[in-house]
């Protein structure tokens, strides 16, 4: 165990530039929305108007299939507007900053069933996350276990201990109440050895410090499977310890600590902001001049655009236009033409899935759209974030992460036929 | 958003890069007849690439270049033009292009010619390597080791089952540098060999006992024609050594998550 991190299977990425972890100041954005998640559909019900006045933490939308989770107010502020596509999808529901009220949840010793009201209707809920498939778990999924993300490796990520400093004792009540969750093992992923306090019954992983290992879904994949009947849930440690301190005060957590990398800033930061914050709040005044794209998540994983995505800690600034593609008439003509390119197995494409997946095997099974040969190799466990490293080291056209997930979505349909 | 290396043609370039000192001294001892060779074999390759570019809109790759290469040393120097021509013909074509190019592959395209020449012209002596072409196999066998484009376990078990039975005293002397240099050029391609942990083992394991059991049971035989049949052999194996890995890995995975 104590040599497991100089053996760990992980790529050494280009060093990323990161904000020295001293003071965080606390940024909040004049705008944050709640958006939907990528591929996430979220039918919902407001429950307020446009040009409401409404508190940090207040419920703002239901969903209506499931209607005891709400999504709640990432801080105080004025409703600007709520976009919503046909069929009552979530776009985003969009705020602007003012005043600075905060929603006070009733808060007393709770039994299983009052937790998962409060976390549901306190907009916790979403801060779960559920394999297979990567959705928020519906209310009453009981999971067959629970892991604790204390390490991060994804390149420019900020450190989830840092994140804990000052509420350890938040976390162990938020780990606590995990428990109340699931019958199943709660796993706590560390990235070294620490001296968090931690209830009895909650199992310790050292991983690896190279990126993959610090992904949920790699120590998933190891440790403990996901399937269909047996679903994994995961979680960030903050959010634990945000449970934790929500039990205790009845507060909605209104920040999370967010680290702002990339070539294309003068100076990296790292901030605590609200969920959902806007990105240009949050790079306003440290950007190059010049054309950037702004990304919520890592390099790596992350997507272009406007506001902080749900679980995301991180945000990219890439130098350089966007979209527009000069290359030879030619060279686009063979690429769109023709099938994709194949993946070469190599080593570096085994040591991005974390050296102990059939790294071509799976990616065989991926392309070729086969779900059954795709499970077997323990795709259930699996995530678009947990390709993107084997997406960049291979330059995969198109994306093994867009595949992995086209074959989510029809395992997931397939399921759901009766 | 970011964009890493290890793309095909990147994997193709750098093979390609590891094998220069096996080629330069080739070419060095070789002289003249090897560079026309080289080019003609090059040619016929390039030919092929760009028909499958035009007719089936596919791109080229660089390892057409490695084919090309693999085919010009160790094909049999006394054939005609037509048999070569023939033979990479099918080599490309049969065994890479219509397949749909370089990574879809299941057998090594070299090979491929190699064995159509070997087994459809008899009458043509197989070559006769420089040794210093067989040192060269070291470095080359290195650089693609550490850069990750050729499975290292592959190389290094059959390395050790070379070694243990040379070391066990059976004749294995005089195969060894055709053995090297197949093994370099032709086994520990990362396309058509196993992918998997377990089966690059076994698949090194594997090349390195036919070898033994070549050198000591086939009389009469050149030591390339007993590794270009090995290498034939393994490539044929290769899917089957990648289920068996895969199956032990479930059946472990199995026994611990249930």
């Amino acid at each position: 165990m104590m040599f497991d991190r100089f053996f760990s299977a992980g790529l050494r990425l280009p060093a990323v530039a990161m904000a020295a972890p001293g003071k965080c100041p606390v940024v909040l954005t004049e705008e944050a929305a709640i958006t939907a998640d990528r591929n996430e559909e979220l039918r919902v019900e407001p429950l307020v108007d446009e040009e409401a006045l409404v508190a940090q933490g207040q419920p703002l939308l239901r969903l209506r299939a499931d209607p005891t989770i709400a999504l709640v107010s990432p801080m105080a502020g004025r409703v600007a507007r709520i976009e919503l596509a046909p069929g009552r999808r979530l776009l985003r529901l969009v705020l602007f900053r003012e005043g600075d009220d905060r929603h006070e949840y009733a808060h007393a010793p709770l039994d299983e069933t009052a937790l998962r009201a409060l976390m549901q209707g306190a907009g916790l809920w979403r801060n779960l996350r559920s394999r297979p498939f990567g959705r928020m778990p519906a209310s009453g999924e009981r999971p067959a276990a629970i892991f604790v993300m204390a390490t991060d490796t994804r390149p420019g990520a900020p450190d989830p201990q840092l994140a804990l400093t000052g509420g350890e004792d938040d976390f162990a009540a938020g780990l606590e109440a995990l428990q109340k969750l699931t019958a199943g093992q709660i796993w706590l992923c560390e990235g070294k050895v620490s001296d968090l306090p931690v209830p009895v019954g909650v199992r310790r992983i050292l991983c690896g410090a190279l990126h993959p290992q610090g992904l949920p879904g790699i120590q998933i994949h190891r440790h403990h499977p996901a399937r269909i009947d047996a679903p994994v849930w995961d979680i960030h440690a903050e959010d634990v310890a945000g449970l934790g301190s929500f039990l205790a005060t009845g507060l909605v957590p209104d920040t999370r600590l967010v680290s702002v990398t990339g070539a294309g800033l003068r100076e990296p930061r790292l901030l605590r902001c609200q969920p959902g914050a806007d990105l240009r709040g949050l790079v306003h005044g440290v950007l190059r001049p010049g054309p950037h794209r702004l990304l919520s998540g890592a390099a790596l994983d992350g997507q272009q655009a406007h506001w902080l995505a749900p679980r995301d800690r991180q945000v990219t600034v890439l130098p350089g236009a966007t979209g527009a593609d000069h290359r030879h008439w030619f060279g686009a003509a063979l690429r769109r033409a023709a099938r994709p390119m194949p993946v070469i197995p190599t080593a570096a494409l085994e040591q991005a899935l974390g050296g102990d997946i059939p790294a071509h095997a799976l990616i065989r099974a991926l392309g070729s759209g086969d779900p059954e040969s795709a499970i077997r190799l323990g795709a259930l466990s699996l995530l678009e974030e947990d390709l993107a490293l084997a997406d960049y080291v291979t330059g995969a056209v198109p994306r093994v992460s867009g595949q992995l997930r086209t074959v989510l979505d029809l395992i997931a349909t397939e399921e759901a036929a009766p | 958003m970011t964009r890493g290396l290890w793309d095909r043609e990147m994997v193709a370039l750098v093979l390609l890069a590891a094998v220069m000192p096996m080629a330069l001294a080739w070419l060095w001892y070789g002289g003249s007849a090897a560079l026309v060779r080289l080019l003609l074999t090059l040619l016929l390759s390039g030919f092929w690439h760009l028909v499958f570019m035009l007719v089936r809109a596919q791109p080229p790759s660089f390892a057409g270049a490695l084919t090309a290469l693999a085919v010009a040393m160790l094909a049999p120097p006394d054939l005609s033009l037509f048999q070569l021509v023939l033979g990479i013909s099918f080599g490309s074509v049969m065994a890479e292009l219509v397949m749909g190019g370089w990574g879809r592959n299941v057998l090594n395209p070299a090979t491929v010619t190699l064995a159509f020449l070997g087994f459809g012209f008899p009458a043509a002596p197989w070559a006769d390597l420089p040794l210093p072409v067989a040192w060269a196999a070291i470095p080359a066998a290195l650089i693609a080791m550490v850069a990750g484009v050729i499975p290292a376990r592959t190389v290094l078990a059959a390395t050790l089952v070379g070694g243990l039975a040379h070391w066990a005293g059976l004749p294995v002397g005089p195969v060894l540098p055709a053995a090297g240099i197949v093994l370099v050029l032709l086994v520990a391609d990362p396309v058509a060999s196993a992918s998997t942990r377990l089966g690059g083992w076994l698949n090194g394991v594997l090349y390195g006992a036919l070898m033994v059991l070549f050198a000591v049971q086939w009389q009469l035989a050149a030591p390339l024609q007993m590794a270009v049949s090995a290498a034939l052999l393994i490539s044929l194996v290769a899917p089957l050594l990648d289920e068996i890995a895969i199956a032990t890995w479930l059946a472990r995975r199995k026994r611990r998550h249930g």
